[in-house]
């Protein structure tokens, strides 16, 4: 290490002296990630198998909070580099790789044969032709519904966007939030903006968008965000001031009708007292019958730090997780879809069945997410203007000339 | 005599007195009651709305969680280890520093004491870059020495002002009669000035504890590694990718608000005496 001073080598020899007893030859892998307590026991649990196979190899585990961590990344990823890091796919990962920041592993995609087993991910993971990391899991988003709300002012699940918003006005009615959302931390507001453009434009235009070929001020765009203003009225009024666990609390106790939301979201619903019998699950409904149905699956990833200093560790411990074998385990704890075609999940949860039954029939194209698909900062404009959208619809020209600036600023 | 006793106002003003004390305390402490409350709750409360309300069941579980599901012992200690230094290091520079800028008439003494000052009136965050990068340099990045470092050279300036102003106030006279009997410079500071200064010091001392336990901006600023990081910034690693687990960040926060605590009931005299020392001057 270059900056180590002389004190910090003394306590480090010290250090490995006084370990060597305990532990013969192990090396070291830290491990930076984000995960929620299930994803964490389950991958611990993973990790504990890894380190029965690899006797010789200690994987250290360091958890962060989500928002914590996407500070801190840029942060460690140029000082004290991890051996492993947790991060996104698609365009999420771009400005890591391009500023040389994480590590090319196509080897451990050619050498395990990932490019047959991991396919589905692999558009997703590249960039210049190189694979810059391993996906382990993904998730379906779609809308969640109290099926009692529905019960009590008898309205029937919706499979068009006309049903859905004529179900609004009986909610309303009742005084149920038709549709909640918390949009604190922005990234809420991006699912249904996401979904309504799919909906309304297609997975190739929506993709343009994210992309930064088509301009905001777009007539498509125009009609997506004229389906969203049909709705607006019977979003939870407050959106703007609570976090997406407090509008789930609203879904759990009958105040509020569907979320949006990724499948994530299941855990703290059922926390609430929601089970299978009254939770629902619906894909999202159809807008123009025109457009093939796509959907959203935000891919989670592992990747190496250029930085890293037990490459060689990292690399075996990205083909471990790979493997079939360990995404059927992680992702039946966790409760989310695995990557690797020969992996298997569990067929009694239904919001997973229906997950896998939504993702693999379908014809349009699968979406990351709205911050994963457009660059970083376009994002964080994006997800602004579709909050106040949300709160002020009549501000839509300004909202759109701005992200339309910003585009034209930020993709030149 | 300011403030009057209370018992020596017009009953009216006493009864308002006694009315308003407990709804300002309620509302003064009402955030913290709420914290206390949300460690006591199971998760399935607060995924069902209940926030406020009585909860479903006391969980005492979290408290147990907190020590299972981090490594808040570790955090704990790294605190210690950056606060102790932190509170020495200031302590013993600060003395030093106000007693050269207290007791010796030179040149510029007035310009050097407002460069100290002056000091205090940069908004830290402006700093942020500059520092982080100089403790990259030094191969201070992500230790609890580079921290504590930090904390040291930017609170010696507060201090210095304090102790430059406690040793200003007192009477010169002292220190002529012992030079009068040729006692040495150093020997006036250690057994003639450093003796008077104690409840500076111990004012001090327990402003600064406070102050530096509870730095949340520089933890996470300069370090990363649970290794290294302080419990303030350690405690957010509760949190996961999308779901916050309050009632256990709550949980964690009473525990790592015990020590500065305990401090200040322990010495809960020299606090007031700080806050108040420099005040009538």
């Amino acid at each position: 290490m270059l900056h180590l001073n002389k004190g910090a080598s003394a306590a480090l020899i010290v250090g490995l002296l006084s370990s060597t007893a305990a532990f013969a030859d192990q090396r070291v892998l830290n491990y930076y990630a984000d995960y929620d307590a299930i994803p964490l026991a389950a991958m611990e649990a993973l990790i504990a198998d890894f380190e029965a196979a690899n006797p010789d190899i200690d994987v250290v585990l360091q958890n962060f909070d989500h928002e914590g961590y996407k500070t801190a990344i840029r942060n460690f990823l140029t000082t004290d580099a991890p051996d492993l890091a947790n991060w996104y796919a698609g365009n999420r990962m771009a400005p890591f790789v391009e500023s040389g920041q994480f590590m090319d592993v196509s080897d451990v995609w050619a050498d395990n044969g990932l490019n047959e087993s991991l396919g589905s991910a692999l558009a997703s993971m590249t960039i210049d032709g190189k694979q810059w990391g391993i996906p382990y899991t993904y998730y379906q988003w779609g809308i969640y519904y109290n099926k009692d709300a529905y019960a009590a002012v008898g309205a029937e699940v919706p499979t068009t966007w006309d049903e859905f918003v004529a179900n609004c006005e009986k909610f309303a009615a009742a005084g149920i939030d038709c549709l909640t959302t918390g949009t604190s931390a922005l990234w809420p507001g991006a699912g249904i903006f996401d979904y309504l453009d799919l909906r309304t434009n297609g997975y190739e235009y929506h993709m343009d968008l994210t992309s930064g070929k088509i301009a905001w001020t777009d007539e498509g765009v125009r009609n997506t965000f004229a389906e969203w203003a049909k709705v607006q009225p019977y979003i939870t009024a407050n959106h703007a001031a609570i976090d997406w666990q407090d509008a789930a609390a609203l879904l759990v106790q009958g105040k509020a009708a569907n979320y949006v939301m990724g499948n994530f979201a299941v855990g703290v619903f059922k926390q609430g007292g929601m089970t299978n019998d009254n939770l629902g699950f619906m894909p999202f409904p159809t807008i123009n019958p025109d457009v093939a149905r796509a959907e959203e699956a935000p891919t989670d990833t592992i990747h190496i730090p250029s930085g890293a200093t037990n490459v060689e560790d990292a690399k075996t411990f990205l083909a471990f997780i790979a493997s079939a074998d360990a995404q059927t385990k992680l992702n039946a704890a966790i409760g989310q879809l695995p990557i690797n075609s020969g992996s298997t999940v569990a067929a009694d949860d239904p919001f997973i069945s229906a997950g896998f039954e939504l993702l693999s029939t379908t014809p349009g194209g699968i979406a990351q997410f709205f911050d994963r698909d457009a660059p970083a900062e376009m994002a964080k404009i994006g997800m602004e203007g579709f909050q106040e959208f949300m709160v002020l619809p009549e501000n839509l020209d300004a909202i759109l000339e701005r992200l339309e600036a910003a585009r034209q600023r930020i993709y030149n | 005599m300011f403030p009057r006793p209370i018992e020596k106002s017009s009953p009216a003003v006493r009864t308002l007195y006694k009315v308003a004390l407990p709804v300002a305390l309620l509302l003064w402490l009402f955030p913290l009651l709420g914290v206390a409350l949300t460690s006591l709750r199971p998760a399935s409360d607060l995924a069902m709305g209940n926030y406020f309300g009585i909860p479903s069941s006391i969980a005492f579980s979290n408290y147990a969680d907190v020590f299972n599901n981090s490594p808040i012992g570790q955090y704990i200690l790294n605190s210690f280890k950056v606060t102790i230094p932190t509170v020495i290091g200031t302590l013993v520079l600060s003395c030093m520093t106000g007693f050269a800028l207290g007791i010796y008439r030179f040149r510029g003494n007035i310009i050097v004491f407002f460069l100290f000052v002056a000091g205090n009136f940069v908004p830290f965050q402006i700093l942020m870059v500059p520092v982080r990068d100089l403790t990259y340099n030094l191969g201070l990045y992500n230790t609890t020495g580079g921290l504590a470092l930090f904390h040291i050279a930017f609170q010696t300036g507060f201090c210095t002002l304090f102790m430059r102003n406690f040793i200003a106030a007192l009477p010169r006279e002292l220190i002529e009669a012992a030079r009068v009997e040729g006692v040495a410079e150093w020997r006036i500071f250690w057994y003639i000035v450093l003796p008077l200064m104690r409840p500076a010091i111990a004012a001090l001392s327990v402003l600064v504890f406070t102050f530096i336990w509870n730095d949340f901006f520089w933890a996470t600023v300069l370090t990363t590694s649970a290794s290294t990081q302080p419990v303030t910034a350690g405690l957010s690693s509760l949190n996961g990718q999308w779901i916050a687990a309050w009632h256990l960040v709550s949980a964690g926060s009473i525990v790592a608000a015990l020590p500065p605590v305990l401090m200040f009931f322990l010495m809960q005299k020299h606090f007031i005496a700080g806050l108040t020392l420099g005040a009538v001057k």
